[in-house]
């Protein structure tokens, strides 16, 4: 039996190896001077700025035309409105010739031509072997000014997209990225929200042909031009090719800001189909502009990125945790991006892992760097800067970048001699600026039945639906829709504990913190304290900024007290109060003789005199996930729904109640719900309900 | 592991007269341990690739020990008897000691239902001390940081079928240090925190598959279509045989495979290969030469009829299709490759016309052939997904019918220039990096005896007609040969 697995004395024939240098014994000679080759600029006489780099070792010409115009412009109902641009520009064809004519000219001479629309830039590129370079840039030319967007390709487009929005929740590492965004960003403005097929459904041909038209103009083109051609010749060429290109459009308006605030927290997607989680933690990124860029890049670097960071050398080397776990400091170039730290490990240690990265982000906060980490860093980034140059393109796409968002030429070597001197010093005082622990951002994508320990161990978790609405349809009740929505209902009411535990609740009495995300006053907190005396009896006390506010009501009548006075309750408030009623969920769950319809897959709709309450089903649990209804007075258009999503789910007296609201109304998040006390049945009394101030 | 389904590896081939400007840069030589380098001089930037080709992957996996080549390709990545260590002698006595009691674990597991419980657990615990103690001696990812903080960038491994690949690049000025550490690496490998790596090894499978409705299809398609060949196991392993990989069976399996002769080296970038061959006397000349390992004698028996496996998950439909073929090396490989390109390769392929575009059936619908790899005889691959409000039955079908098409009348000449066009540019495309070249270099001279091959291969495309074409498909694409892999809804619904 072998005793040792250190192999190097197993054959002799090694030990007589001569003795070998260690790393930092080797003597490098110096590095060879860079040639960073200076593009020709050149101006066209309709306005198109351009960049031209010779390049003859292969016989290839290659260039990509830049474009401002992005995603970041798509309206908030056609989402996806310039994604497809850019698809169907190229499928589409041009006036002069269809989609399939030019695949088959390009593919017949190895070349190609392609465009895409993305965040923040648009882009028309190509290739082609040097004797063909004419040809491919006229019919790039002919893509860019003329598309033709023929309907059967919008149409493909369309399904392709439909086909993706399908399949968006098949990865578990997809959905962890996707939402990330969506928790930091928002998902009501173009950086966090998601393309719905509602969305898809809605664009037209004209509206793709409205958005070229706004943003292809030979003013907004810059167009970079790379490899084996003769720089003055090409020029000419370019001239004759796309000099007759006069489209004048005003020019591009600024981009969008992502907004400011977000709802830092645990959240948790449901994915039952893994063995591992998948996980992200963090919260706002910043710009390359910043000062303290190259310092946040060191910390991050220390942090997690490449296999000698901590993150990699605790959760991985050390723990075994996971095979994938990195940092990312995002920095955009002119919005903030995302603080992202990233990993999957078995469900089992979903918590333990989450715990350990955060220990590890609060380490870089408390404590300086060691010498040799803040050396490691930065020498990662200095020796391998030489790879920004390895070749001459690189040195064209950034020139080209840079002056397109607005930076200096220089910018890479400010960014050298910054890394440069950063200190110890500057890396924890980044850390404790930048990373914050209040806003740092838990999202885990896995199975939490198989987490070994539950995922609230770190906060109050909010559930988030990865539902794939459906487009708006009608919705009938059908013998067979009445069934199976009572089967539906039935599986809900044993999930919360069982119909007769649901009928048996007399009253509920709830405090909770509700923190606003939007509407008028984002920002502000409410605290709710709720009692509720079945059938029909509420009294709700509020602390608002201005004073504490009390509402009661019987169900027929009511009084409202706020700071000002006492008055009788308004009508509109009634109803608002006796669907609050309604939608309590033991009673909306248990009422006799309330019908439960099913309106889609796992939903059923309950309704009665005091309104209408759509429930969604949460497959794993049987719980309800979601409660969707209208608000009372307001129309029944989509974007007057409210969408309140439960999660936190925890026994109170025999029943399972949720314990963390989040509440969206048209589409755009309203507040976060955090129960803080929650009981049934302690014998509330009707008259101490009525009791005025 | 290494098994790109949607980038599809094209073959390769090009002009003649790039070729000959093109060998001028290269230099080969063969160290007389056997250890042979390829060497590019492209000075254009201070910058240099490094490819290690390690003629040895999972299907040399030693039984019950599938995952051993991946596992392996991990640890290199631990450092040497001075590099990663507090203390080596310490270390090494330490290192012992836990596969001594880990022995005794095994030893007593062995006895099955007459083993002691309480000898059991008490060795389970004295092993994990034993592992915490050699564990106290390392410096973790040292080597890994020497090579980050000199600027090496890209730096990984891969462990595919048929070869073990380590690689990154430097800033030319510093090549000396690859040749130090790499030598030394397999060399001197120590198999520190093996029990550690183990669990992130076990990780990568759940990432990779268990967590992958593509992945879990790809691991059904091969190990129904493969009865024995060593195929059928993907590069990673099975969960069971990880959970169980000892760093004492790593050590066998290191000796017969990492010898000088099973390993080629691809070096491009700004290098004097004078020099390179001195320093690769010097770093690798005291590997000790060995006798290259066996190759896999088992042989796939000829499949007797469509075989079909399913996987049940809550994803949307997904099929793969697997038609038999032969190595890499056959001489039908060429007209295989056309092949796939007339099927798959770019806007104008048969199926993105028929079945994305016009009939809108597909979202996508891809080839590829040699797969899971090209050493043995592999699979043609067809790799479906359907548009929403389509079958994967009528995908399905509408596939077979287009093959059907190839098998019935030859190709026309447009198509058929067409796809041998695109060969050609592709390839000038390749020479641009440094590390495409390092790569591609060392994997054509192992599989054909000569890097040339790279670029002569277009002399076989050239050659592929019409009538080629028709045969391989009427030859290879036939149901006898085919295994069909494909989602199903979860039976009562979703889980």
């Amino acid at each position: 039996m072998l005793t040792s697995v250190c192999l190097a004395q197993a054959p002799a024939a090694r030990q007589a190896t001569p003795a070998m240098p260690m790393p930092a014994g080797l003597k490098y000679p110096p590095l060879k001077p860079v040639v960073i080759p200076e593009p020709a600029v050149v101006k066209l006489s309709n306005g198109m700025r351009v960049y031209l780099l010779e390049n003859h070792e292969l016989p290839l010409v290659s260039g990509v035309a830049l474009v401002r115009t992005g995603n970041l412009f798509d309206p908030a109902d056609k989402r996806g409105l310039a994604d497809m641009t850019g698809t169907v520009m190229r499928s589409g064809g041009a006036k002069s010739k269809s989609g399939e004519q030019i695949d088959l000219e390009l593919e017949n001479i190895a070349a190609s031509v392609e465009s895409s629309i993305g965040e923040t830039s648009g882009s028309v590129s190509f290739s082609s072997l040097r004797e063909n370079a004419g040809r491919v840039l006229e019919l790039m030319r002919d893509i860019m000014q003329d598309p033709e967007f023929r309907a059967d390709k919008v149409d493909l487009a369309k399904r392709q997209y439909r086909g993706a929005i399908s399949r968006r929740n098949d990865e578990a590492s997809d959905i962890a990225g996707r939402e990330f965004a969506s928790i930091v960003y928002g998902r009501d403005n173009p950086y966090g929200w998601q393309i719905e097929y509602e969305h898809i459904d809605r664009i037209r041909r004209e509206d793709l042909q409205a958005f070229h038209q706004r943003y292809f103009f030979p003013a907004n083109v810059m167009l970079a031009v790379y490899g084996d051609f003769d720089t003055a010749a090409m020029k000419q060429q370019l001239e004759k090719i796309f000099g007759e290109w006069k489209a004048q459009q005003p020019p591009v308006p600024p981009f969008p800001k992502p907004p400011d605030a977000f709802s830092p927290g645990v959240y948790l997607a449901v994915k039952p189909d893994v063995t591992q989680s998948f996980l992200q933690l963090g919260h706002w990124g910043g710009t390359l502009r910043d000062p303290d860029y190259p310092a946040l890049e060191v910390a991050a670097n220390i942090l997690g990125s490449g296999f000698s960071s901590r993150l990699v050398n605790r959760v991985r080397t050390q723990l075994g945790y996971a095979y994938n776990v990195g940092a990312a400091w995002g920095a955009n170039y002119n919005h903030r991006g995302l603080f992202q730290i990233s990993g999957s490990t078995k469900s089992a240690t979903t918590v333990e892992t989450l715990q350990v990265i955060r220990e590890e982000v609060e380490k870089m906060r408390a404590l300086e760097v060691t010498p040799r980490e803040l050396e490691t860093a930065k020498q990662t980034i200095l020796n391998g800067f030489v790879f920004n140059f390895d070749s001459p393109s690189k040195t064209l796409s950034r020139l080209l970048q840079y002056e397109y968002h607005g930076y200096p030429k220089d910018f890479l070597f400010q960014y050298q001699k910054a890394v440069a001197a950063v200190t110890r010093a500057d890396v924890l005082r980044v850390a404790k600026q930048y990373w914050s622990p209040d806003k740092l951002t838990i999202l885990a994508v896995g199975n939490p039945k198989e987490f070994g320990k539950p995922l609230n161990t770190l906060g109050p978790v909010r559930a988030i639906d990865l539902t794939i609405p459906e487009p708006p349809r009608e919705t009938k009740a059908t013998p067979d829709s009445l069934k199976q929505g009572a089967a539906l209902r039935e599986r809900m009411r044993e999930a919360m504990g069982s119909l007769a535990k649901l009928s048996a609740v007399r009253d509920l009495s709830r405090s909770v913190e509700m923190a606003v995300a939007g509407g008028p006053a984002p920002g502000m907190k409410i605290r709710q304290r709720t009692l509720l005396l079945r059938p029909n009896i509420l009294r709700q006390e509020q602390e608002l900024p201005f004073g504490k506010v009390i509402v009661y009501s019987d169900g027929q009548t009511g009084w409202l007290s706020a700071p000002q006075g006492m008055q009788p309750m308004s009508p509109p408030v009634l109803e608002q109060v006796r669907g609050e009623m309604f939608r309590t969920l033991p009673w909306l769950l248990s009422e006799e003789g309330l019908q439960a319809n099913l309106v889609g897959p796992g939903a059923i709709e309950i309704s009665s005199a005091a309104g209408a309450a759509r429930l969604e089903i949460d497959d794993l649990s049987g719980l309800p996930k979601r409660m969707i209804y209208s608000a009372p007075g307001a129309s029944a258009a989509p974007d007057a729904r409210i969408v309140e999503t439960f999660s936190d789910w925890r026994d109170v007296g025999g029943i399972q109640l949720p314990f963390a609201i989040t509440v969206e109304q048209g589409g755009k998040k309203f507040g976060d719900m955090t129960v803080s006390e929650l009981r049934i049945n302690s014998d509330l009394k009707a008259e101490e309900l009525a009791k005025k101030p | 592991m290494r098994i790109p389904l949607l980038v599809l590896a094209l073959p390769l081939a090009v002009a003649a007269q790039s070729l000959s400007d093109f060998e001028k840069k290269v230099t080969g030589f063969t160290l007389p341990n056997g250890m042979h380098f390829i060497v590019v001089q492209r000075p254009s930037a201070p910058v240099v690739s490094m490819h290690t080709y390690v003629n040895v992957g999972s299907v040399d996996d030693p039984k019950g020990q599938t995952g051993m080549a991946h596992m392996f390709e991990h640890m290199a990545f631990k450092g040497t008897p001075r590099i990663g260590t507090r203390n080596g002698a310490a270390e090494k006595a330490a290192l012992a000691e836990v596969e001594r009691i880990y022995d005794q674990l095994e030893q007593e597991r062995r006895k099955g239902r007459a083993a002691s419980q309480a000898r059991l657990a008490d060795l389970e615990k004295t092993l994990r001390a034993a592992i915490e103690k050699a564990n106290s001696f390392v410096e973790p990812n040292e080597f890994d940081r020497i090579i980050e903080e000199s600027g090496g960038v890209g730096l990984n491994a891969s462990t595919g079928m048929d070869a073990t690949e380590y690689y990154y690049s430097l800033p030319s000025n510093r090549i000396e240090l690859w040749f130090l550490m790499e030598s030394q690496r397999f060399l001197n490998p120590v198999l520190r925190e093996f029990y550690k790596e183990r669990d992130v090894v076990r990780e990568e499978r759940r990432m990779r598959i268990e967590s992958s409705p593509q992945g879990k299809l790809v691991e059904a398609l091969i190990s129904v279509a493969f009865s024995a060949h060593p195929y059928r196991n993907m590069p990673g392993g099975w969960a069971s045989d990880i959970e169980n990989l000892r760093a004492r069976d790593a050590v066998p399996f290191y000796r017969n495979y990492y010898t000088p002769g099973n390993i080629t080296i691809g070096i491009a970038g700004d290098v004097d290969p004078a020099r390179i061959k001195a320093l690769a006397a010097r770093y690798f000349g005291p590997l000790p030469p060995g006798p290259l390992p066996d190759p896999v004698v088992t042989v796939e028996p000829p499949q007797e009829g469509e075989r079909r496996v399913t996987i049940e998950t809550a994803a949307q439909p997904l099929m793969l299709i697997g038609y038999k073929t032969p190595a890499e090396t056959h001489p039908d490989s060429p007209a295989i490759d056309v092949l796939s390109l007339i099927l798959s390769g770019g806007r104008t392929s048969l199926m993105y016309r028929e079945m994305v575009q016009d009939k809108k059936i597909a979202l996508a619908a891809q080839t590829q052939p040699d797969f899971p790899d090209g050493k043995y005889p592999g699979l043609f691959l067809v790799f479906l997904v359907p548009a929403m409000g389509h079958s994967l039955e009528e995908n399905e079908k509408a596939a077979y019918a287009i093959i059907e098409r190839l098998q019935k009348e030859p190709v026309d000449a447009a198509t058929l220039n067409r796809v041998k066009t695109q060969i050609r540019a592709g390839l000038v495309r390749r020479l641009a990096s440094n590390s495409g070249l390092a790569a591609q270099l060392p994997a054509y001279h192992v599989a054909y005896g000569d890097w040339r091959k790279l670029f002569t291969a277009i002399e076989d495309i050239d050659k592929v007609t019409a009538e080629d074409v028709q045969r391989v498909a009427k030859t290879y694409l036939t149901k006898n040969r085919r295994t069909v892999a494909h989602t199903v809804a979860p039976e009562g619904g979703a889980k």
